[in-house]
């Protein structure tokens, strides 16, 4: 992205979250069918920040949502109720989404960054 | 005014299209972006927001990116909530005179200032007094962590006693921060504000409703949240729900509202009441309150909350 310097910004250094004025708010528009302009952070990556990544497990989950609401990153995926999936570009690797979970044994688990999902769920553990 | 969002349980509320964006630079485990989360998605109006200088300012705003999908001013440390008494001033005005842009017509704008701790308590205060004095239609959030965590840690007049900042460091001859908290809540409600209200973002059930109740009264609405720092209050990232489940459960942070300056109400009685002492035990800043010379601190905090909890009981029954 090319940065602007001061005098090229619009007057009052205004940014933009979008390309183009949505019919709805932005409250009513999923991400998915959002303009996002390059500007937005939703278009950035913060995942080198991760050390340790959370992987889902979506055979032991309740859809109960508390990852979804405790997640300081935005980075836990639900739609229709249910959770679908973990945001690997904004999730910082925080572990409270791992926390929070209630089920035995949890469905969200942290495992080193290297490791692949498929082999993170293979080694999954047993109930306690 | 138009409809209330609707929110029964968590699984209805999940169904909510953030307006606060990922990859904004606040700490991995932030406690400012739960609480910012759970505001933003409480309400689909249209939002106007500004945000003092502070973690919650710097983090979201780092050129060229912005993390907001909402209207948003970025503004100096002491001035988001005239900066939004402002915004509101001129949007009744236009709205008076019919003067609105045909986009804007038939929907009711909320207007919300973020400020930290440092923002709401030391810098912004008599901007916050004017505010709240003019009887705008607005809602201040202190987001507050206790303690100036953007430029190092440095102590507020939030900080606590006892407490452990680079400004007030414990160590042989002292054990930190010297001042008892200030009681901001309090003094809002003093000013007759209409909605005053504690909040924490682990009880986001009774956060909503406080945030909803807030959107519903027209004035100044204070609400004071509770924001548990990873960095400052020194736990782990992953701890921040648990360690908010301890600063709530131990009474540290009651959450309680208060209506027109005076009717106190309880919204949170914890079934199981935690000692202070595993609360202070769970964060590296009140370690040294350990140390046998200092542990008359823990039995004077203990004291000093249960105090306070038997007040806000007291004035709850009441009813004044």
């Amino acid at each position: 992205m090319k940065y602007l310097g001061w005098d090229e910004l619009l007057p009052g250094a205004i940014l933009f979250s979008f390309d183009e004025e949505m019919e709805k708010d932005a409250a009513e528009v999923l991400p998915e069918n959002r303009p996002y302009a390059e500007t937005n952070s939703y278009t950035a990556y913060v995942g080198d920040w991760r050390v340790l990544k959370p992987v889902y497990n979506r055979d032991l989950c309740i859809d109960c949502q508390f990852c979804w609401i405790y997640c300081p990153d935005v980075s836990i995926i639900s739609r229709d109720k249910k959770m679908i999936g973990v945001d690997y570009d904004h999730c910082k690797g925080c572990g409270i989404c791992v926390e929070v979970c209630p089920t035995n044994p949890k469905s969200l688990l942290m495992f080193e960054e290297q490791v692949e999902n498929e082999k993170a769920l293979a080694q999954w553990p047993e109930k306690e | 005014m138009s409809e209330m969002k609707k929110i029964k349980n968590l699984k209805e509320f999940s169904t909510s299209a953030d307006r606060f964006e990922g990859a904004n630079l606040l700490c991995p485990g932030c406690a400012h972006s739960i609480i910012v989360r759970e505001i933003l998605n409480a309400t689909n109006d249209p939002l106007i927001l500004s945000a003092s200088t502070g973690c919650l300012e710097v983090c979201t705003a780092v050129y060229p990116y912005t993390s907001w999908d909402a209207s948003w001013i970025h503004i100096g440390f002491e001035n988001s909530s005239t900066a939004i008494a402002g915004a509101e001033a001129m949007y009744k005005t236009l709205k008076r005179k019919d003067r609105l842009p045909e986009s804007c017509k038939g929907k009711s704008p909320k207007f919300v200032a973020f400020g930290g701790d440092g923002a709401t308590y030391d810098i912004g205060f008599q901007w916050i007094s004017g505010c709240f004095e003019r009887g705008h239609d607005m809602m201040y959030v202190c987001l507050d962590n206790e303690v100036y965590a953007n430029t190092g840690g440095q102590r507020s007049s939030a900080t606590p006693i006892g407490a452990s900042t680079t400004t007030s460091p414990a160590g042989r001859v002292s054990y930190g921060e010297k001042m008892n908290k200030k009681d901001m809540v309090q003094i809002m409600a003093a000013h007759g504000s209409p909605y005053v209200a504690q909040v924490a973002p682990n009880k986001w059930k009774d956060m909503i409703k406080k945030i909803q109740k807030g959107f519903a009264t027209e004035g100044p609405v204070y609400i004071n949240a509770m924001s548990a720092c990873t960095t400052e209050w020194k736990f782990a990232p992953d701890d921040t729900i648990a360690v908010s489940d301890l600063a709530v459960d131990s009474l540290v942070f009651p959450l309680y509202e208060i209506e027109n300056g005076t009717k106190l109400t309880i919204t949170y009685r914890p079934k199981n009441k935690i000692p202070v002492r595993d609360y202070l035990g769970a964060q590296g800043r009140f370690k040294h309150l350990f140390k046998p010379e200092y542990e008359y601190l823990i039995d004077e905090w203990q004291k000093r909350v249960d105090d306070y909890w038997e007040y806000l009981q007291r004035r709850e029954e009441a009813g004044v």
